[in-house]
């Protein structure tokens, strides 16, 4: 990776490892960067700790979604996942265990992956992106089970609501999909750009980013940020943020989002904006919490750039990875 | 005790003489005078006996004298011949302690040893019967046979000399003979000249420039060797030739080459000149040291390369003496006419012509280390300021002329012609590489400020046949300047930006849109890949910071050199890049949704590109690949 591609460089993917100590992140070169958390957060840390330990290249295209489950890295690159050992990663052995490829119908364009979830109820990973539909493959057998189709536009993301075991999509063509699991079919449709709180005709109508707690959903992306009731299927409060926001999750009772501006957004649920933490990146597509850690507990958010800013204490950036 | 009753009675008979008279007057006269006659005849008897042991005590006394006297005398006389006797010892013991310390002349001389001598003389000299037992006769001996042998060996060092003369009257002989030799060999050669012409074989001419080079410094001669053999093995195209004063190069050579002194020595004298004329000031004495000390050698070597389409590259090497480093200068000799290109201004400069053929080789400071102390003797704070009077000390004309200077390790001594040699082939190929690609530029910059994007039938390929978008306005920029945009500081950030680079700014104009590109040209292209920095101005200002599809078009035009260089060697990089950034701006604008400013309406660009999806992926990317020969458009 020459100055010139690194300055070209996009990080669009991050996950945690299970065990707390390792971050993997996925670019737009098709590549996977492992670093070693503990060591950049140990006192000693120099300028190489905070380079990845381990850099392979995993797919063609841009790796545009990263998850973990307990033993594996899923990745997914033009059309395919591929899964990964965290017990080899950490060895530096970059063998894939298994690459699987949903169902597409036309071979013109492979259509890209842009979104990943796991049901662990019936232990299946729900796969959306490119071709409008959301596939759902079993993990143990490797099959895709069903197809649910419906969006009318490419899928930008997917959420899981446990409890009742709904799936929830968000696309470019606007629309929020609520999926009953079991049934495979459309509980709801929401059009959030049809809402006149929400809706900014200047930007667009794609949501691009959603996420889930209980009765809550959040979703954002051409139309602002917003905070909906499920149960009443309206929207309780509208976050006055700037540009399109491309991530945002809940903790505790705060909102982090990321999107357009290099800053994280610190939100409260009422819809006021408590704080915006400056970053590196111009603009930021991807924000990770590593909460299955008690001694790593950070914050890490990257995008348009060749940097992953780690946040110990939420409210400030203490240093950056680099690719 | 006689002498006290003398006394007693000599003044008895006073008193009794005295009392007499007395006694007279008192008794009756008579028989006074009868006792006193008899008194007075006892009396005399009396002095007269008196005197008589007087005399007597006076002759005892002087026997007594005299005796002694004698006595005295006879002690003195052995006295004095003791003393002589004693004085007569000291004297011969004087004189045996000298005999003993005397030593003979003949100890010093060294003599062979006992056993050697007995061995080697002859029975005459040796005499051993007699020397046996006597220590003198042998001793006596031995310096005859001491003498004897030193009198042969003079004889035979004579003979010796006298032989050494001969052979040297003989050697003269011999040179004089040889030296007779030459002006023959000379006349063959001048008669063998129109020979070597009516047979085309110009010996005589490449005699003469060896002969030249022979006065040539050693960096220069490792330089005039190497690219002489380089070119007579590998490459037609190369000629050398030397030029400058013969004579003054003869000049120089003859003193010792230490500069160090050499520069003490004039500078002494120049003072002691100036004191006597008048007292020049320090200013001037400081002035003539610096040009001292940056003197060049009389002889400099000229190397011109000939391309292909007839252009010539002349390199002017120089060699300082005082500081051991090499210099060049350069001239273009185009074959096509130069002139139209604005923009193209800097790109022959030969101050920056050969800038950076290897990376980061400025050519603005002095290679060499040494220099520093030498620089801060008179003065000089940089080179740079002499470099355009002087000459580029490049690394790769250093390497070329043999001189290595490196920190970590030994400055090698004098001039080593292996580092030439392996430096040769690549530097020729990469100046050849550097006049050819600035050569084409200048060609392509003509065409573009007629914004002309010139693209070869060979790369018509990576481009859709119809590009509404066209370059407006290509200008060149300053280093300053370029750094003042809002828009590039990311670049300038990631340290890709340096003072030696070009800067230019294109301008793609279509309908009210604007796009402003800053290039960043390293002088190693085509080799190191133009840097675009986009910022468009349609509906309000973005750039590639804010927007990520500006971001993509960047990464579309910089990062996809392979496909862009077209065919070797890679001269189209700039204009395919040009080329591809409108077909970009089409596409961006083309699929622009339509809802932007909120009002419907038609829209200002109608689709007309081939896209199967206008975004995609997370950040909504818009498809910049152009797929040939389908004709579509389609996402990396």
């Amino acid at each position: 990776m020459g100055p010139v591609e690194l300055l070209h460089m996009s990080v669009f993917s991050q996950s945690f490892s299970p065990c707390g100590r390792f971050l993997a992140a996925g670019n737009n070169y098709g590549e996977i960067a492992i670093f070693s958390l503990s060591a950049a957060l140990s006192p000693d840390a120099t300028d190489l700790s905070q380079k990845p330990i381990l850099t392979f290249t995993a797919h063609e295209g841009p790796v545009f979604t990263l998850l973990s489950t307990d033993t594996h890295l899923l990745s997914a690159g033009n059309g395919e996942i591929s899964a990964w050992s965290w017990v080899e990663l950490t060895k530096r052995s970059t063998k894939a265990v298994w690459t699987r490829r949903p169902n597409y119908k036309s071979s013109l364009e492979i259509p890209e992956i842009n979104a990943m979830i796991i049901n662990p109820k019936d232990n299946s990973l729900i796969v959306g992106g490119g071709d409008n539909n959301i596939h759902i493959m079993d993990m143990e057998t490797g099959t895709f089970k069903s197809v649910l189709q419906g969006h009318t536009d490419y899928i930008h993301c997917l959420a899981l609501k446990e409890r009742e075991g709904e799936i929830l999509s968000g696309g470019e063509d606007g629309a929020v999909r609520i999926w009953d699991s079991r049934t495979r079919q459309a509980v709801h449709c929401i059009e959030v750009f049809k809402y006149e709180e929400c809706a900014r005709p200047q930007f667009g109508k794609w949501i691009s980013c959603l996420a889930t707690d209980s009765d809550w959903m959040l979703c954002g992306g051409g139309p602002s940020l917003s905070l909906w009731h499920l149960r009443s299927m309206s929207p309780t409060s509208v976050f006055p943020l700037a540009g399109c926001q491309r991530e945002a999750v809940f903790h505790q009772d705060v909102i982090f989002a990321v999107g357009e501006g290099p800053h994280v957004s610190h939100c409260l649920l009422g819809g006021s904006v408590k704080a915006q933490i400056p970053c590196t990146s111009p603009s930021l597509n991807t924000l990770a919490l590593n909460l299955s850690s008690t001694e790593h507990r950070v914050m890490t958010a990257a995008g348009s750039s060749d940097k992953i800013d780690v946040f110990t204490n939420f409210s400030y950036r203490a240093f950056s990875l680099s690719f | 005790m006689s002498s006290d009753t003398l006394k007693k009675r000599k003044a008895k008979v006073i008193r009794s003489d005295g009392g007499t008279p007395e006694t007279k007057r008192g008794r009756g006269e008579g028989d006074q005078s009868e006792e006193v006659e008899e008194k007075l005849r006892q009396g005399c008897v009396h002095f007269i006996t008196l005197k008589k042991l007087n005399r007597l005590a006076h002759m005892r006394l002087k026997k007594g004298r005299d005796q002694t006297h004698e006595a005295k005398q006879k002690v003195d006389v052995l006295h004095l011949q003791l003393q002589n006797l004693l004085y007569e010892v000291m004297h011969l013991q004087k004189e045996i302690g000298k005999c003993l310390e005397f030593k003979s002349q003949h100890e010093e001389i060294e003599l062979v040893s006992v056993d050697d001598f007995l061995r080697d003389a002859p029975a005459e000299i040796s005499r051993p019967h007699l020397t046996k037992d006597d220590p003198h006769q042998l001793t006596l001996a031995r310096l005859d046979w001491e003498l004897e042998q030193r009198k042969r060996l003079a004889e035979q060092y004579k003979s010796s000399l006298c032989s050494k003369e001969k052979i040297l009257k003989g050697i003269e002989l011999k040179k004089e003979y040889l030296g007779s030799l030459q002006p023959g060999l000379h006349a063959i050669m001048q008669a063998s000249l129109p020979v070597q012409e009516y047979l085309s074989m110009p010996f005589e001419r490449v005699q003469k420039q060896a002969e030249v080079a022979r006065h040539l410094p050693p960096p220069l001669y490792v330089l005039f060797v190497q690219a002489n053999a380089y070119g007579q093995a590998c490459d037609k195209n190369l000629s050398v030739s030397i030029s400058g004063d013969v004579d003054e190069a003869k000049a120089l050579s003859r003193p010792p080459e230490d500069s160090q002194d050499d520069e003490s020595d004039s500078d002494a004298e120049e003072e002691q000149q100036n004191t006597k004329r008048r007292r020049a000031t320090v200013g001037v004495q400081l002035d003539d040291k610096r040009k001292e000390m940056l003197k060049r050698h009389p002889l400099s070597l000229c190397i011109d390369l000939k391309c292909k389409d007839g252009s010539v590259l002349h390199l002017f090497f120089y060699y300082l003496m005082n500081l051991n480093i090499l210099t060049v200068k350069t001239k273009v000799s185009a074959s096509a006419d130069l002139s139209g290109a604005v923009s193209a201004g800097e790109l022959l400069n030969s101050e920056s012509l050969l800038n950076c053929l290897y990376a980061s080789d400025h050519g603005q400071e002095t290679p060499n280390p040494a220099n520093r102390y030498q620089f801060d003797k008179v003065g000089i704070i940089t080179f740079a300021d002499y470099v355009s009077q002087l000459g580029h000390p490049y690394n790769w004309v250093q390497c070329l002329g043999g001189l290595q200077f490196s920190s970590d390790r030994p400055q090698a001594e004098g001039a080593c012609s292996s580092l030439s040699a392996s430096h040769m082939e690549a530097t020729m190929k990469l100046l050849r590489g550097r006049l050819q690609s600035r050569l084409a530029l200048h060609k392509q910059f003509g065409s573009l400020e007629h914004s002309i994007v010139p693209v070869s039938s060979e790369c018509q390929h990576l481009f859709p046949a119809k590009v509404v978008s066209r370059l407006a306005r290509w200008t060149m920029m300053s280093h300053q300047d370029f750094l003042e945009l809002h828009f590039v500081q990311h670049v300038a950030k990631a340290g890709l930006v340096k003072e030696t680079d070009l800067f230019f700014m294109a301008i793609v104009e279509r309908g009210t849109a604007r796009l402003q590109a800053a290039v960043v040209l390293n002088p190693r292209y085509p080799e190191i890949t133009p840097l675009f920095s986009l910022s468009l101005l349609w509906k309000g200002e973005r750039s590639g910071r804010s927007d990520d599809n500006l971001r993509a078009m960047e990464s579309e035009v910089n990062v996809f050199r392979s496909e862009l260089q077209g065919p070797r060697p890679g001269l189209q990089l700039l204009t395919n890049q040009i080329q591809r950034l409108c077909v970009c701006l089409d596409v961006y604008l083309e699929t622009e949704s339509q809802v932007c400013d909120g009002s419907e309406g038609p829209r200002e660009f109608p689709r007309e590109k081939m896209c199967l999806r206008t975004a995609r992926g997370p950040n909504r990317l818009k498809p910049f690949k152009y797929n040939h020969p389908q004709g579509f458009f389609s996402h990396r």
